[in-house]
């Protein structure tokens, strides 16, 4: 379902979807990310990348579990916290996190499914921006199978016109928010859809940054296990976890108990994001650890996204968003990384 | 748009299940026994597993930690465990006294592949005090001794005290269905009837093996891999016929928090019992 919406009639739009919490990306302090928004005249869409991707939403930083509680008769009570059923919508999503999204979908799913996970991912309402201007210098989503208009993982995809969005109900929750909107929403003309579509070929010619020929680089990290580009690379790594914590895709996460009262005992299992860039991520108790030293851990993120994953799910674990490397302190480069995987020996 | 149809009906996988130890006492300085049953009856008895999976194990206020289960599922309702106390969740499970309430969640892992081994012969191999998870094949080999062939079992420890359920494998000894060899590298007691050296130093003392017909498990810490193996080879047992349960770091348990991914693989899923054949291709196995 195809329709226009101007964008004076966006707050309009806003105002009707009362029931739910709406995000959008605000700049605080110099650094754009998704906040709940304050009023429907406060949002502000515009070819921006946030610090913090999408994933926040349906897979947020800290979450609890489960509470627990000792009682008198010697037992203790367990209560499930799941998320709450109201319908979030999230606007201004970049086309690489709604497919970064497709990926954490991937993980979550399975005999083991997340409930938590998924009662968040359900209630939720990706909007995109098809990104008219690259939000990040660093951006390079054509090289990884995406794009600046890509539709993979979001319901709704805007594209600016300039005066209008051109707006694509990609799924029913899509449809279900555009039938909020009810009149504001217009049919197309055959141009809105030819300047949309003119739009996006344009954009994607604006991707500057490239990761041209990497078909062979999965096949090629299989037999660069002990290479020493692993030790030159990582180098000035200073550990710090940013690229991981920070990226659309991974999804490492770690568990534990926090406790408020000790008599009685009374507390909540927390699930936290976690990063394989940091050396007691993979140590046993007994204190052998299997990939002690950084390079064995950055090996492991190329790796992972490269080759292990692509095994997995026959897809790149990375959507060439860029934060990895707009925001690492020490300018680690993951498409200079995988290119000289690429050239590796020729 | 698959996601619209993703259903919530299924149990919630990071949710402990009550459980009561229901006896501990240690096995060695740092090595505790612990018989553990689920609250809930009915549950208990359905707790299905396989020799070689692991468990959850929660001390709630303290954290979860995995665990190899080292009872064997042909006698249903306990599950018993084998704990050295190495970190946070063991030094509390430790203090925790019998009829002391915990969390317990699984079976999880691949564990052995009891079906596959079922006529062949076994070559247990056992080092040092990480053991338990073959205690559970053990067990349940001879609970079913007819669905195998010869039984082997050579068991190294560093000294007589630490060798964990020394008793349980004396009293091996006295079958005349398997084979039972144990050895320790010193003997500090004075008292030691058996054999003195590494674990290595028994294999002369297998009877005629029959390579192709012979599945061997291995579990002791990392350093003894690499000398039994060597053994093993020597025998011309099969790569995939070498079996080996692995230690990791685990959060989850599930293949979703990422902790234990070792190349495409996850331990918690894929594992943790692997063969020899997976840790030639599997470069951070060990």
């Amino acid at each position: 379902m195809d329709k226009i919406l101007a964008k004076k009639d966006f707050p309009e739009w806003l105002k009707k979807l009362k029931a739910y919490r709406v995000y959008a990306p605000r700049k605080q302090d110099d650094v754009w990310n998704y906040e709940p928004v304050s009023g429907p005249d406060n949002v502000q869409l515009a070819d921006v990348m946030t610090a913090v991707p999408a994933k926040k939403i349906v897979f947020p930083q800290r979450e609890y579990f489960f509470e627990f509680r000792e009682t008198d008769d010697n037992g203790t009570k367990l209560t499930e916290l799941l998320p709450e059923d109201n319908p979030v919508v999230v606007f201004g999503v970049r086309p690489c996190e709604g497919k970064a999204v497709t990926l954490t979908d991937k993980v979550f799913s399975g005999e083991f499914e997340d409930p938590y996970y998924w009662k968040r991912r359900n209630a939720t309402t990706l909007v995109g921006l098809a990104c008219v201007n690259p939000p990040s210098p660093n951006c390079f989503c054509t090289s990884v199978n995406g794009s600046p208009h890509s539709k993979e993982g979001l319901d709704i995809l805007l594209t600016d016109l300039g005066e209008t969005f051109y707006a694509e109900a990609l799924t029913k929750k899509g449809e279900k928010l555009i039938h909020e909107g009810q009149k504001l929403f217009k049919d197309p003309k055959p141009e809105d859809k030819k300047k949309a579509e003119k739009i996006q070929v344009e954009a994607e010619k604006k991707v500057r940054r490239k990761l041209n020929r990497i078909e062979n680089v999965p096949l090629k990290l299989k037999g660069m296990f002990d290479s020493p580009l692993w030790d030159e690379e990582s180098m000035s790594c200073i550990r710090c976890g940013i690229c991981t914590y920070l990226c659309p895709t991974c999804h490492c996460f770690d568990m534990n108990d926090e406790v408020e009262t000790t008599t009685p005992l009374q507390g909540k299992r927390v699930r936290t994001w976690d990063t394989c860039q940091f050396p007691d991520f993979t140590m046993h108790s007994s204190g052998h650890n299997p990939r002690p030293e950084k390079s064995s851990r950055l090996r492991q993120r190329i790796n992972h996204k490269f080759q292990y994953f692509v095994e997995i799910w026959q897809n790149y674990q990375c959507t060439g968003c860029g934060r990895c490397i707009s925001l690492c302190p020490v300018g680690i480069d993951i498409i200079k990384v995988v290119e000289k995987v690429r050239d590796y020996g020729s | 748009m698959n996601a619209e149809h993703k259903s919530l009906e299924r149990k919630n996988p990071f949710t402990p299940e009550p459980a009561r130890i229901v006896r501990t006492y240690p096995l060695t300085d740092d090595v505790k026994f612990f018989q553990v049953r689920l609250v809930d009856m009915d549950k208990a008895l359905l707790f299905k597993y396989r020799p070689g999976q692991f468990a959850m194990i929660s001390v709630l206020g303290t954290g979860e930690a995995p665990f190899c289960i080292s009872s064997t599922p042909s006698r249903p309702g306990l599950l018993e465990f084998c704990i050295r106390k190495a970190g946070t969740v063991t030094g509390a499970l430790f203090k925790l006294k019998e009829n002391s309430l915990i969390g317990l969640r699984g079976p999880y892992g691949n564990g052995f592949p009891v079906d596959d081994m079922k006529n062949k012969d076994i070559i247990i191999v056992l080092g040092g005090l990480v053991v338990a998870p073959l205690r559970s094949v053990l067990l349940y080999c001879l609970d079913n001794r007819d669905q195998f062939g010869k039984v082997s079992v050579l068991y190294g420890a560093k000294r007589p005290a630490e060798m964990i359920f020394r008793e349980e494998y004396f009293s091996l000894k006295e079958r005349g269905d398997l084979e039972c060899h144990l050895t320790v590298d010193q003997d500090d007691t004075g008292t030691w009837k058996e054999n003195i050296g590494v674990v290595t130093t028994l294999f002369p003392r297998l009877k005629k093996v029959d390579p192709d017909a012979t599945y061997s498990l291995v579990c002791g810490p990392p350093v003894m891999y690499k000398f039994v193996i060597k053994e093993l080879l020597k025998l011309n047992i099969p790569k995939n016929q070498i079996l080996m349960t692995l230690e990791r770091r685990m959060k989850c348990g599930v293949g979703k928090c990422g902790h234990c991914a070792i190349d495409y693989i996850y331990t918690c899923l894929d594992g943790p019992v692997f063969t020899y054949w997976d840790v030639l291709h599997m470069r951070e196995l060990i």
